[in-house]
C-alpha cells in the first residue's frame, strides 16, 4: 500500500473519531445543563470552560470569544473553521484526506462521508441551538455508520488497519482528556477519601462522563449503582471489555498494529510495537490504586504522552516520503524493520536518491 | 400542464437541429425518445433531474474551477436528454477518427526521428520545431510500439449541414472520460425503461479496454506490469476522474511525491518499501512531468523520470512532446499530413483556418475579427479565445494587439453555428442548446474506440462555448444499432 494512502486512512479516520468525540462532549454537557438548570444558570461559564480544556486551549478560544457560554463554546467547538478540532474542521479534513484515497476506499465510506459533510454545510447554528439533541446525534450515528459500513465494505487488510489505528488512538487520546479534566474539577481536595461521591450534583457529573463515552449503561451491568470515582476510573480506563475504554482503545489499536507488521506477543519487530506494547502492558498489570499511586492527573498525561509517540514513530515507520529515519528511541532496544524482505533495504536506498538533488 | 416540447422551437433554418428535422418532424432514432418525454411535465423531468444531481453529489463527482475562491468544487451539469447516433453514422465517425489518429501518431513519430514531413515541405518546418510542446530532448526515442497517443479526445461539431468536423484534437491529456461513464449510469437509473427500447451499445468497458492497452505498451517483460495512474493531485480540476480512473482499473492513483526514481527505474513509496513501476498512465503535463528536466519549481513531478523513459524502463501514456501535434496552428495541416502519410483523403474534415502567421491570413483574421472565433494555439479548456461576434469593440482591440505582438500563437475560425439539441435549460424548459462531441480513441497495438463519447452542451442561452469551466454541461450518448 502507498505510503501516502495508509497515511490518509489514518488520519480519516482519526479525524472522523474526533468528531464524534467532540459532538459526545457538547451532547452530554447540554443534557447536563437540563439537568443542573435548577441549581445555575445554563450559561455558567464553570460548565462551559472544561470543554474548551479537553478539546482545544483556552489561548486560541479567548482570541475569537469573550465569555465561556453555551453560544460560545459551541459555535466554536461546531462551526468555527479556524479551529481546526471543530467538528466542522475535522470533517472537512476526514472528508479531504478521502478525497485524495477515494479510490482506494470503498465508494459506501466515500459517500457516507461526503454526506455528512454536505449536511454539515447546511446545518444552521440557530438550529443547533434549538435542537441540540438532534443535531450531535446525527455527527454520533454518521460517525457509528462510517465504522459500520467500512467493516463491512472495506478488505480486511493493511489499509483496515491503518484506519483501526487512528480510531483508537484518537480515542484513547480523548478518553483520557475527558477523564483527566472532569477528575480534577469533581476531586476538589486531595488526600480526601474517595469514598461514595455523596453530593448529588457530582453524581450527576459523574453520569454525565459515563454517558459521553456511552458508558453509563455498561457500567451499571458491571458496577451496579455505585457512582464511585474509583469505579468509574477503573471502568473508563482499565476495563478490557468496554469498547470507548482506555484500555480497549490501546489493545485494539496495538492488534491493529501487529497485524500490518507480524509482531507477537513479546516479540516486536519495530519500535511503533514496542511503544504501543509497553502501554498495553502498563494498562494491563495497574490497578485504581496503582493510578492513585501515580497521580490521576500524571498517569492520563502518561497516556496522552504514549499516544504522540506511538503516532510519530508510525509516522516515520509507514507514512515519511522522504528519508525516513528510524531512529529507535533507545539504542539498544530497538529494532530494524524487518516486516518484509528487502523493506528497510529499499527506503534506504530512495534516502541516498533523494540526497544526491 | 404544459407539454414539454409544445414551445420548441428547433429554428431549423438557421442551425441544426440533432432532433427536429428541416421538415419539423423528429428524426426516425429520435421517435422513442420523443414519445417518452411526451408523457413527462417539467415538474417530472426536474425531479429526475434532482435525484441524478444527488446521485453525483453524493459520490463527489465533481470538477474544480480554476480563478473563483469559494465553492471551488462543482457538479459538471447533466442534461437528462440523452444525445442519440445511429449505427452507420457513428460507423463513419470511428473510421475518420481512427483514421486521424493513426496519421497523426505517423507524423509524430516521422517529426522526432527523420522528419521526412519537413524535408518534403508539406508541413514548415519552423512551425514544428518552433512549437511550444515540440521536445527537443525526445529526438531519436522511441516509444514501446512505437505508440505516442494512447489517450485522445477530438472534439467534433457538426455544422449547419449536419456534417462532422474535426473542431480540435486533444493529444496530450484529454478528460472527461469518466462523465462518458457516469452519465450512463445516471441514465439508467433517471430513464431505465426508454433506455431499454433502445439498443443502446454500452461504453462500460472503457477501463478495462484502457487498462488492456496500459499494459500493452508495458516496456518490461511481466505477465503482470504495473500500472499507474499519476494525477496533480486533489486540487486538480479532473482529479475526480483519475481516482475513478484508478478505481476502475484497480490500479494506484499515485502523486509524484508518492515515486520515486533509483538507478532509472520508477518506484512506489509504499509501507513495505519500494515497488517497480512499469506503465504510467500521466494525467500531469509534460512541464510538471520531471523537476531535472521541465520545469525545476515543478512540485507535481518525479525527478528522475524523464531518464527512466528515456532508458526505456518506463512507459508514459501519452508519450513526451505529443502536445506539437495537438497545437492548432499544426492542426490546420492534419488533412494534408492524413494524405502524405496514409495516401487518402480525411474521412473527417477540419474547420476551415486562418493562421495569424501568414501574412495574408493575418489581413483577413483583423479585418473580420467581429465574424470569427480567435485561439491561442496551445490553451484548452476555453480559456484565451476571442469570439468575436459575442465580445465588445473593447475585447477585440486587445486581442489584435495579442495578435500581432504574436502571431505564431494564434488561429481564427469562422464561427460555426454547432449543431443544437433539446435540452433541459434552466430548470425550467426545453430548449436548444449547441453541442459537441468528444469520442476517445485508445491506442495500444491498434487504435479503438468505445461507442459513444462526452456530449458537451452549452447549457447558458445562446452560448457556444461548451467547456466544463464556461459553465458547459454534459449529456449521455447513445450509439443505437437500428
Amino acid at each position: 500500500m502507498l505510503s501516502r494512502v495508509a497515511e490518509s486512512l489514518f488520519w480519516m479516520s482519526r479525524y472522523f473519531e474526533r468528531a464524534e468525540n467532540t459532538a459526545r462532549f457538547l451532547d452530554v454537557n447540554f443534557n447536563l445543563m437540563l439537568d443542573l438548570n435548577s441549581i445555575t444558570s445554563v450559561d455558567h461559564p464553570n460548565y462551559w470552560s472544561p470543554l474548551i480544556m479537553v478539546m482545544s486551549d483556552h489561548g486560541d478560544f479567548r482570541a475569537h470569544y469573550d465569555e465561556y457560554n453555551a453560544n460560545n463554546v459551541t459555535d466554536y467547538l461546531v462551526f468555527n473553521r479556524q479551529n481546526s478540532s471543530s467538528i466542522i474542521s475535522s470533517i472537512g479534513m476526514a472528508r479531504e484526506n478521502a478525497r485524495s484515497i477515494i479510490e482506494s476506499i470503498s465508494s459506501e465510506m466515500w459517500e457516507q462521508i461526503n454526506n455528512l459533510y454536505h449536511y454539515l454545510q447546511s446545518v444552521t447554528p440557530q438550529q443547533v441551538h434549538n435542537d441540540p439533541y438532534s443535531f450531535y446525534k446525527e455527527i454520533k450515528n454518521a460517525s457509528h455508520l462510517f465504522q459500520g459500513i467500512t467493516d463491512n465494505t472495506f478488505s480486511r487488510s493493511e489499509g483496515w488497519d491503518f484506519v483501526q489505528i487512528g480510531k483508537y488512538l484518537e480515542r484513547a487520546d480523548n478518553s483520557a482528556r475527558l477523564i483527566d479534566v472532569k477528575y480534577q474539577m469533581l476531586m476538589p481536595k486531595r488526600g480526601q477519601h474517595l469514598d461514595l461521591v455523596k453530593n448529588s450534583v457530582d453524581i450527576i457529573q459523574w453520569m454525565a462522563v459515563l454517558k459521553s463515552c456511552s458508558a453509563l449503561e455498561a457500567f451499571r451491568k458491571v458496577y451496579l449503582s455505585k457512582i464511585d470515582p474509583d469505579n468509574i476510573l477503573r471502568f473508563l480506563i482499565l476495563d478490557r471489555a468496554f469498547p470507548r475504554s482506555i484500555t480497549f482503545s490501546i489493545c485494539a489499536a496495538q492488534e491493529a498494529l501487529w497485524r500490518i507488521s507480524g509482531s507477537t506477543t513479546h516479540r516486536y519487530v519495530n519500535n511503533v510495537d514496542r511503544l504501543i506494547g509497553k502501554m498495553d502492558a502498563e494498562l494491563s498489570y495497574t490497578t485504581v490504586d496503582d493510578i492513585h499511586m501515580r497521580g490521576v492527573h500524571g498517569f492520563l498525561e502518561e497516556i496522552q504522552d504514549g499516544v504522540i509517540k506511538v503516532g510519530e514513530q508510525l509516522h516515520l515507520l509507514y507514512f515519511a516520503y522522504h528519508t525516513p529515519k528510524i531512529e529507535p528511541l533507545d539504542a539498544t532496544e530497538g529494532l530494524a524493520f524487518t516486516g518484509v524482505a528487502g523493506g528497510r533495504a529499499n527506503w534506504s536506498q530512495s534516502q541516498q536518491q533523494q540526497q544526491q538533488q | 400542464m404544459t407539454r414539454l416540447f409544445e414551445n420548441y422551437d428547433a429554428g431549423a433554418d438557421r442551425f441544426f437541429d440533432e432532433v427536429i428535422s428541416k421538415e419539423a418532424a423528429p428524426r426516425a432514432h429520435y421517435d422513442k425518445m420523443m414519445r417518452r418525454f411526451a408523457q413527462l411535465s417539467v415538474e417530472d423531468v426536474r425531479a429526475r433531474k434532482h435525484l441524478v444531481n444527488l446521485f453525483f453529489r453524493n459520490q463527489g463527482i465533481t470538477f474544480t474551477v480554476y480563478g473563483v475562491e469559494e465553492g471551488i468544487e462543482r457538479i459538471f451539469p447533466f442534461d437528462l436528454i440523452p444525445r442519440i447516433i445511429p449505427a452507420p453514422e457513428w460507423d463513419m465517425i470511428e473510421r475518420g477518427l481512427i483514421q486521424r489518429i493513426t496519421a497523426l501518431n505517423e507524423f509524430l513519430s516521422d517529426i522526432y526521428h527523420d522528419q521526412k514531413i519537413l524535408k518534403d515541405k508539406v508541413v514548415p518546418a519552423d512551425l514544428v520545431l518552433g512549437s511550444k510542446h515540440f521536445r527537443r530532448e525526445f529526438v531519436g526515442v522511441r516509444p514501446p510500439l512505437g505508440v505516442y497517443i494512447h489517450v485522445t479526445g477530438s472534439d467534433l461539431i457538426r455544422n449547419t449541414d449536419g456534417r462532422y468536423l474535426v473542431l480540435e484534437d486533444n493529444l496530450r491529456t484529454p478528460s472527461g472520460v469518466s462523465y462518458m461513464l457516469q452519465n450512463r449510469q445516471a441514465m439508467k437509473r433517471a430513464f431505465p425503461v426508454l433506455f431499454e427500447r433502445y439498443k443502446v451499445r454500452p461504453v462500460d468497458g472503457y477501463p478495462q479496454q484502457l487498462l488492456r492497452t496500459l499494459q500493452e505498451i508495458s516496456p518490461t517483460q511481466k505477465n503482470d506490469p504495473k500500472v499507474v495512474v499519476l494525477t496533480p493531485g486533489i486540487y486538480n480540476s479532473a482529479y475526480f476522474e483519475h481516482s475513478f480512473l484508478a478505481q476502475q482499473m484497480g490500479i494506484q492513483l499515485t502523486e509524484g511525491r508518492d515515486l520515486v526514481v533509483n538507478n532509472n527505474k520508477v518506484y512506489t513509496r509504499t509501507t513495505r518499501g519500494l515497488q517497480r513501476v512499469d506503465v504510467i498512465y500521466r494525467r500531469v503535463d509534460d512541464d510538471f512531468l520531471d523537476p531535472l528536466v521541465f520545469r525545476p519549481d515543478s512540485k507535481l513531478g518525479v525527478a528522475g523520470l524523464v531518464n527512466a523513459y528515456r532508458k526505456g524502463n518506463v512507459a508514459l501514456a501519452n508519450a513526451i512532446g505529443t502536445g506539437v501535434a495537438d497545437d492548432k496552428v499544426i492542426y490546420s495541416f492534419v488533412p494534408e499530413i492524413i494524405k502524405y502519410y496514409l495516401g487518402e483523403d480525411p474521412i473527417l474534415n477540419n474547420v476551415e483556418t486562418w493562421l495569424a502567421s501568414n501574412p495574408k491570413h493575418l489581413k483577413y483574421i483583423l479585418q473580420n475579427l467581429d465574424k470569427l472565433v480567435v485561439k491561442a494555439a496551445n490553451e484548452s479548456g476555453g480559456y484565451g479565445m476571442l469570439v468575436g461576434p459575442h465580445a465588445t469593440q473593447e475585447e477585440r482591440e486587445k486581442f489584435a494587439e495579442l495578435i500581432v505582438a504574436n502571431p505564431r500563437n494564434y488561429i481564427a475560425q469562422p464561427t460555426i453555428s454547432l449543431s443544437r439539441h433539446p435540452s433541459f435549460m434552466g430548470d425550467a424548459e426545453i430548449a436548444p442548446c449547441h453541442i459537441d462531441l468528444r469520442p476517445y480513441v485508445l491506442y495500444g497495438k491498434s487504435p479503438s474506440i468505445v461507442p459513444g463519447g462526452l456530449t458537451r452542451v452549452a447549457l447558458k442561452r445562446g452560448s457556444l462555448v461548451v467547456n466544463s469551466s464556461q459553465g458547459g454541461g454534459s449529456k449521455d450518448t447513445w450509439v443505437i444499432d437500428i
